[in-house]
């Protein structure tokens, strides 16, 4: 006896309830062409160079995690190519995003040699993205250089107030972390435009130029682990060198840098400061201002100051351990939702649906209400 | 699209051979179950449509990516008709056609008897 048999051809790759949801996705990457990239070069020096055998971002080195994937480089196109708004707006409707928030990830720019040819590829890119994307209605990220925050403040001003430019764009790395006091102009442009700071890992830094990255050889390590340790030591210098004290509004987005750390660093960094916290008043800004504390215990900035995008989300298999897991890491405050679309570690915004640990309130939160309140929108 | 039901071993059909290209996949659903059934060279296989890993659609390994002239392998996953194996959509896991084990990880996921009987496909769960 044969069965009642329905052809499905959905274009929907995630639960319909994702569709009645609003999703704000903190994480798309677009991927201009070298040469449409290229043409928004504004100064001819600089293009002269940047079209040369070389290319935009020639860094030494290769990027060995692609060696972990059967496609090898091919991962980071794993879903395909944005170059226009109507091609973001095509891959979205497969998983019900609404809102992208996209940038143009020249991930691997932070180690070119050259801060203006650097600088002139953040031009280009910032005025690419304001043309095919912003001007398209598509929440926009700016990219800021962090190796030139003259610069950076320079950009922020020139670009910050377009329409559809929601949120500055930047990277994280094992180099000079982001409570360094040389990025106080950065922040201040940051506030005062009242645009959150996003800060992706950076592909420049894999996994050759980090000293234990150079004995990592797996993809499982460096993505898994390079990010997280520097995004980890990047949130406890901030939190640690006063930057929020300092600037009280300031909001910062890690990207693809984990997010079950929380807990460890949550309670350790209270127990160390409360313990011994007599070197506080030592630090730059606190010296400076005369301060002799942190005005709130450091768990409370990362509560209040510090985002984690959640792309990808591995949570553990049992729903009640997941939701434990959810509310030690303080996820309703924290958590993000971000695709990472177009790469091999794509996240589609199935998990809230299909896992019980999500009640209503925590998939609203980190689907949407998270993202409007540091966007603005 | 519906069809009638073919009362035949418990077998249903589920298309016609030419309504699924070589080297691509459709998704049907036979009484409440999800299956994606492949054409490997002509040969045909149906397997549970949901990857064991995060629940992605099987049925559209093998769909053209965005822009695909400008990335190198253009499809979304796809099928090795030499390993028979179908590679997820999103996240590139490999899954064994016929056993619908992923080895990495040893999950498995259902896979169904599937024969073509005068150019139709039929399936039985």
């Amino acid at each position: 006896m044969g069965s009642p048999v329905s052809q499905i051809d959905a274009d929907a790759e995630v639960p319909e309830r994702a569709y009645e949801d609003r999703v704000i996705d903190l994480d798309f990457h677009v991927n201009p062409l070298e040469e449409d990239l290229l043409a928004y070069v504004e100064d001819d020096v600089v293009r002269d160079k940047l079209t040369t055998e070389f290319g935009p971002t020639p860094i030494p080195g290769k990027w060995d995690a692609a060696y972990a994937i059967k496609e090898g480089n091919e991962g980071l196109f794993t879903q395909g190519r944005a170059e226009y708004a109507e091609d973001v707006r095509e891959a979205c409707e497969k998983f019900a995003i609404d809102e992208p928030i996209v940038n143009a990830g020249v991930n691997n720019l932070p180690l070119q040699h050259h801060p203006i040819l650097k600088n002139g590829v953040v031009q280009a890119a910032n005025d690419y993205m304001l043309d095919h994307f912003a001007d398209e209605d598509i929440y926009t990220s700016m990219l800021v250089p962090k190796w030139d925050p003259e610069y950076a403040v320079e950009e922020i001003e020139r670009v910050a107030a377009e329409d559809n430019v929601v949120a500055a764009y930047s990277w994280f790395g094992p180099k000079t972390p982001w409570g360094s006091e040389q990025f106080d102009p950065v922040f201040e442009a940051l506030v005062e435009n009242d645009l959150p700071l996003l800060l992706h890992g950076s592909l420049a830094y894999w996994p050759q130029h980090s000293y234990i990255g150079d004995e990592m050889l797996t993809w499982t390590e460096v993505l898994g682990f390079d990010w997280p340790i520097h995004t980890m030591v990047n949130v406890v210098n901030m939190i640690m060198r006063g930057v929020f004290d300092r600037f009280p509004d300031l909001n910062v987005v890690f990207q693809e840098g984990g997010h079950w750390w929380v807990p460890f660093v949550r309670y350790r960094m209270d127990e160390f400061y409360e313990m011994h916290p007599d070197d506080v008043k030592i630090t730059p800004r606190k010296h400076e201002a005369g301060g002799e504390l942190l005005e709130r215990r450091p768990s409370e900035y990362l509560r209040d100051n510090i985002y984690l995008t959640t792309q990808p989300l591995a949570l553990p298999r049992g729903s009640g351990q997941a939701r434990d897991l959810l509310e030690l890491s303080m996820a309703d405050d924290m958590f993000t939702y971000s695709s990472d679309w177009p790469h091999q570690t794509l996240d589609p915004p199935t998990w809230f649906y299909t896992s019980r640990a999500f009640d209503d309130e925590l998939r609203e939160s980190i689907l949407h209400e998270n993202a409007e309140e540091i966007l603005r929108l | 699209m519906s069809a009638k039901p073919e009362i035949d071993d418990g077998y249903s059909r589920v298309a016609s051979v030419g309504e699924v290209p070589r080297g691509r996949g459709i998704a049907v659903d036979v009484d409440g179950i999800e299956i994606a059934v492949f054409n490997v060279e002509g040969e045909f296989h149906a397997i549970s449509n949901r990857c064991p890993h995060q629940g992605a659609p099987l049925y559209k390994a093998g769909e053209k990516k965005i822009n695909a002239e400008d990335t190198w392998t253009e499809s979304r996953g796809g099928v090795n008709e030499d390993d028979l194996t179908v590679s997820c959509p999103w996240h590139l896991w490999e899954l064994d056609i016929e056993s619908g084990e992923h080895e990495v990880s040893g999950k498995c996921i259902g896979t169904f008897d599937a024969k073509v009987v005068d150019g139709e496909v039929f399936v039985r769960i």
